[in-house]
């Protein structure tokens, strides 16, 4: 129960370079939260099982409720407030509203953070590598079938003219 | 101006949402300084009396600021304190017994581990079988003051007239003669059926902030549900505050499916802030959400009917005990609701139900998407399938024989004045075809096909307000206080005032949840939202046009009837000018302006509309009344299943779902609501169940162990089928009405019939996991063998 002593973290958010001091037992989520002010990244099970908490860090889906702020030391981490562009929304953000992809919205950030990792490594998986891809991300309202609708759209290019690469 | 109803306009909050800019309840937290946080010490056991308890050593921690306690002095009124704080006695493993409030949420839960408490265990009732065996456990010991509100001495089983103290309430209807009916049937069936006690875990955890009032107000920030019906009517009650000085405001939503609708969090949270004059926070764990705050209510139902050779059903003997946990919440049972949906789908000219609820020791229940419906239809749908495998007839034909048609009179005596269930049911037919054999790889993987239909009542919850403003700019701001649990009822009613005024929905600006500015709403439950506010929308939307008119007559020394308003114009009759623009006649204010009676720049012309639907005719002892539910809300669902014959695994591989939704206001939104409703469907008849550990404690309080349906449990996109059959509401906004509940209903007794089909054994209970549907399929094989 004594206070544990901070230590200090370096962390590239959203392109920001930030030198933080945290207590190590701080998993990254709250310090993305409650440090950075970024709460579009969202906390729902603790556990890494629901994936409202999923962020990219160096590129990578991870579930940010689950590692601890000093294994996120160094490291380069998109959040969803990273993805709108001067202009417009990212590919992916237009696509989940044009194809209603949203009901509560509260899984909506990381689902569209997992799609964009699973994007980026495979422009072109295939609905079965994609449905692969989300398992680790749990939606209650949807059923999927419009999040699906509108990754694949996304894949599929129709968005390249009106919001840019993916 | 284009007519906006039936068409999918974008959701108004998508950019909101996939931006991450929409705040949520508990991203609030950085707002508020000088906040206390709290935690629960909460009862391990499932029925205890608390011996002594000592607080000594959690007190001294540096940092804790209050402990509350069930001996707090509280105007509990008629909300039940059990469910909000313990005293003498728990009830549940799970109950709060002490909250504590400390300058971080770290500091609190360690004080939680410095409660010292000595319990005298009792023995629990954890189950329907136990709450009504003879003699049973008295699920709140006699010794102490009170059993719930709403308990009563009622004959448990009508047969033996043995009375249980567990029970809560009954509810007893018969029409027709069923002894009549039954000697004419030509077959007569009958089983008894249950179902799982399961969470309706929306992902975003149960969260209040409440902000203390300097003048000794609060205001509420949290994601509970009915701003004025539920939140601010129980602060108001139990804490005995003046209605002036509460402020209740709901954010975005991550999800309810009706869970949101007990003010545990909200009431636990404002009597702390009162408490400590500061602003205090409370957010759930997961744990929590599961062993604090509400289940469903599962169902035990026994199914008899007699059915003749045509497939006439014309018998019903139906019994249902709805287990609703340790205490009666804020909602009403005696079977009653969950019954509700045996009536609406066919005729059964001769039917008796004979329905109650008991109490147990378990989290206490409450609303979950269907409320009871799918528990209470999940054995007579099952039945119908059988009753039409034995008289060797399609599952289509025999409900297309009993289903209702509009205009009937239902076994309540009421109306039925939409029912577009029988083509839903061909709709989904159509597609998945379950009088063909499908076709079988040779794999262990065996299909089948089934199909069932369901409805769903809309209760009378009350009434609804809205407030229109139309700005001197022309511009539109709806005031509404429904609940946006992301179905999207924000768009639809903003697509509805959009259209009344022929503007676009980008003109109209809703504002919505927060009780010092959008006006009352009961709460958004029984998929009312599109028919209740909707229609005050609609009456809040004529007043302000009438306003508009009468105001735009004057300038033009017209009768207001020869005003007509579309959007920012107003076409006129009988004067010099025929069509004008309205934002150039609110006129601009200078300082010696006078008697400037008319349009006002920034003055809005105000609409208000309420919407109340017409009150119950009380049923009498044969439980039949003409007048109870607004209307009914029906689906139908087809499955194809591949059922795993070594493991038991069951995957549905391809669904149908059709919804009766009145004329769908929005139907790209009413589509995401019918896949979520399969999807989650699919989870709790398949996958997702309480378990309870020796001490009665629930097991799998957590998403490891109780699984929710992901992406794989959905079929793939092109075996998903959404489909909209509507049979139009006469008074349903634009002939709309709800849908969001029934939808889950027919799911599970489709898969059942599936798996039926696929592998030869039938299930009584659900969820239908692969450990019992193996279990069964053993079972069989044993029986054949044994011949």
């Amino acid at each position: 129960m004594s206070e544990i002593e901070k230590i200090r973290v370096e962390l590239t958010v959203n392109g920001k370079h930030h030198v933080l001091y945290v207590s190590p037992c701080k998993t990254l989520l709250e310090v993305l939260r409650e440090d950075l002010n970024l709460i579009g990244t969202k906390r729902g099970c603790d556990d890494s099982n629901c994936g409202v908490c999923t962020v990219l860090v160096n590129g990578q889906a991870i579930k940010s409720c689950t590692m601890l702020i000093p294994l996120a030391n160094g490291c380069d981490i998109t959040t969803i407030e990273g993805l709108e562009r001067e202009g417009g929304l990212h590919p992916l953000q237009q696509a989940f509203i044009d194809r209603f992809a949203v009901q509560c919205g509260y899984c909506t950030p990381a689902m569209i953070l997992t799609a964009k990792a699973i994007l980026d490594e495979n422009p072109n998986a295939s609905e079965e590598e994609i449905r692969d891809g989300l398992h680790g991300n749990l939606c209650r309202c949807t059923g999927y079938t419009k999040i699906m609708e509108a990754i694949l759209d996304v894949r599929d290019g129709k968005y390249k003219e009106s919001c840019g690469e993916v | 101006m284009a007519n906006l109803i039936g068409k999918s306009e974008k959701r108004i909050d998508g950019y909101d949402k996939v931006t991450g800019k929409g705040l949520y309840a508990s991203d609030y937290y950085n707002q508020f300084p000088h906040m206390a946080y709290i935690k629960a010490f909460r009862s391990p056991y499932a029925h205890a009396k608390i011996k002594k308890i000592d607080y000594t050593k959690a007190k001294a921690l540096p940092g804790v600021i209050y402990i509350l306690t069930g001996y707090e002095d509280v105007r509990w009124d008629d909300f039940p304190k059990m469910a909000i704080i313990a005293k003498d006695e728990v009830l549940w493993a799970g109950q709060a017994i002490a909250l504590i409030a400390a300058e971080t949420e770290e500091i609190a839960e360690d004080a939680v581990k410095l409660i010292d408490c000595e319990f005298e265990v009792l023995p629990f009732v954890s189950d329907y079988y136990e709450a009504i065996k003879p003699d049973p456990v008295s699920v709140i010991d006699p010794e102490y003051e009170t059993r719930a509100q709403g308990f009563q001495d009622r004959p448990a089983d009508r047969a033996t007239n043995r009375v249980s103290p567990n029970i809560v309430g009954a509810y007893y209807m018969h029409t027709g003669d069923l002894e009549q009916g039954f000697k004419e049937a030509d077959i007569i069936m009958e089983d008894e059926f249950s179902v799982g006690k399961k969470t309706a875990s929306p992902l975003e955890p149960a969260t209040a902030i409440c902000k203390y009032e300097p003048d000794g107000g609060l205001t509420m920030i949290s994601n509970g549900a009915g701003v004025h019906g539920v939140i601010k009517e129980h602060i108001c009650r139990v804490l005995g505050m003046p209605e002036s000085k509460v402020r209740v405001i709901q954010p975005y939503m991550g999800g309810s499916f009706g869970s949101r609708l007990s003010p545990y969090v909200e009431l636990q949270t404002a009597l702390m802030a009162m408490r400590i004059k500061r602003n205090v926070s409370y957010r759930f764990t997961r744990k929590e959400v599961f062993t604090a705050g509400p289940s469903n209510w599962s169902c035990t139902t026994k199914v008899k009917m007699g059915a003749k050779n045509d497939g006439t059903i014309i018998a019903h003997d139906y019994y249902l005990c709805e287990e609703i946990g340790a205490c009666v919440n804020n909602t009403f049972f005696s079977g009653r609701l969950s019954s509700s949906g045996a009536a609406p789908c066919y005729r059964f000219p001769n039917m008796r139900m004979d329905t109650f609820a008991v109490a147990t020791n378990t989290v206490p229940a409450a609303e979950y998407r269907g409320l009871g419906c799918p528990e209470a239809e999940w054995g007579i749908e099952i039945m119908v399938n059988r009753l039409a495998e034995k008289l060797k007839m399609s599952p289509v034909d025999i409900r297309l024989k009993n289903i209702i048609d509009p205009g009937e009179r239902d076994i309540y005596g009421e109306v039925i004045t939409s029912i577009g269930l029988k083509k839903c049911l061909l709709g989904v037919n159509e597609v998945i075809k379950v009088e063909e054999k499908p076709v079988q790889d040779g794999s262990v993987w065996k299909r089948g096909k089934g199909c069932a239909v369901a409805g769903k009542q809309n209760t009378p919850l009350g009434r609804s307000e809205a407030k229109v403003w139309y700005n001197s700019d022309g511009t539109i701001q709806l005031f509404i206080s429904c609940d946006e649990n992301g179905m999207g009822a924000t768009t639809a009613m903003g697509q509805i005032c959009a259209n009344e005024f022929g503007v676009d929905l980008k003109d109209v600006k809703v504002i919505k949840g927060d009780t010092l500015c959008t006006p009352y709403d009961n709460y958004s439950a029984s998929s009312r939202t599109t028919y209740n506010t909707g229609n005050a929308v609609m009456i809040a939307c004529a007043d302000c046009i009438n306003k508009l008119k009468t105001e735009v007559a004057r300038v033009y020394g017209l009768n207001p009837k020869n005003v007509e308003i579309k959007g920012k114009k107003a076409i006129l009759k009988g004067t010099y000018v025929q069509e004008v623009d309205i934002p150039p006649l609110f006129k601009h204010w200078t300082m010696f302006t006078q008697g400037n009676w008319g349009l006002q720049q920034y003055s809005p012309v105000v609409g208000y509309g309420v919407y109340c639907p017409a009150p119950i005719h009380q049923w009498g002892p044969d439980g039949k009344s003409d007048r109870v539910w607004n209307w009914f809300q029906y689906s139908a669902c087809a499955v194809e299943v591949a059922v795993n014959e070594e493991t038991g695994v069951v995957k549905v591989v391809k669904i149908a779902s059709s919804a009766d939704t009145g004329n769908p206001i929005n139907p790209e939104i009413v589509k995401s609501q019918i896949q979520g409703g399969v999807h989650m469907a699919i989870g709790f008849t398949t996958m997702e169940e309480h378990l309870y550990d020796e001490k009665g404690a629930q097991s799998n309080a957590n998403f490891s162990d109780y699984r929710l349906p992901t992406i794989g449990e959905m079929p793939t996109n092109e075996n998903v089928f959404a489909l909209i059959n509507p049979d139009p509401l006469p008074d349903g906004p634009y002939g709309a009405k709800g849908m969001a509940e029934s939808i889950t209903v027919p799911v599970g007794p489709a898969i059942e019939e599936a798996i039926y089909q696929a592998v030869g054994v039938r299930l009584n209970y659900y969820p239908m996991t692969a450990e019992r549907v193996l279990a069964a399929i053993k079972e069989k094989k044993a029986r054949e063998a044994a011949k």
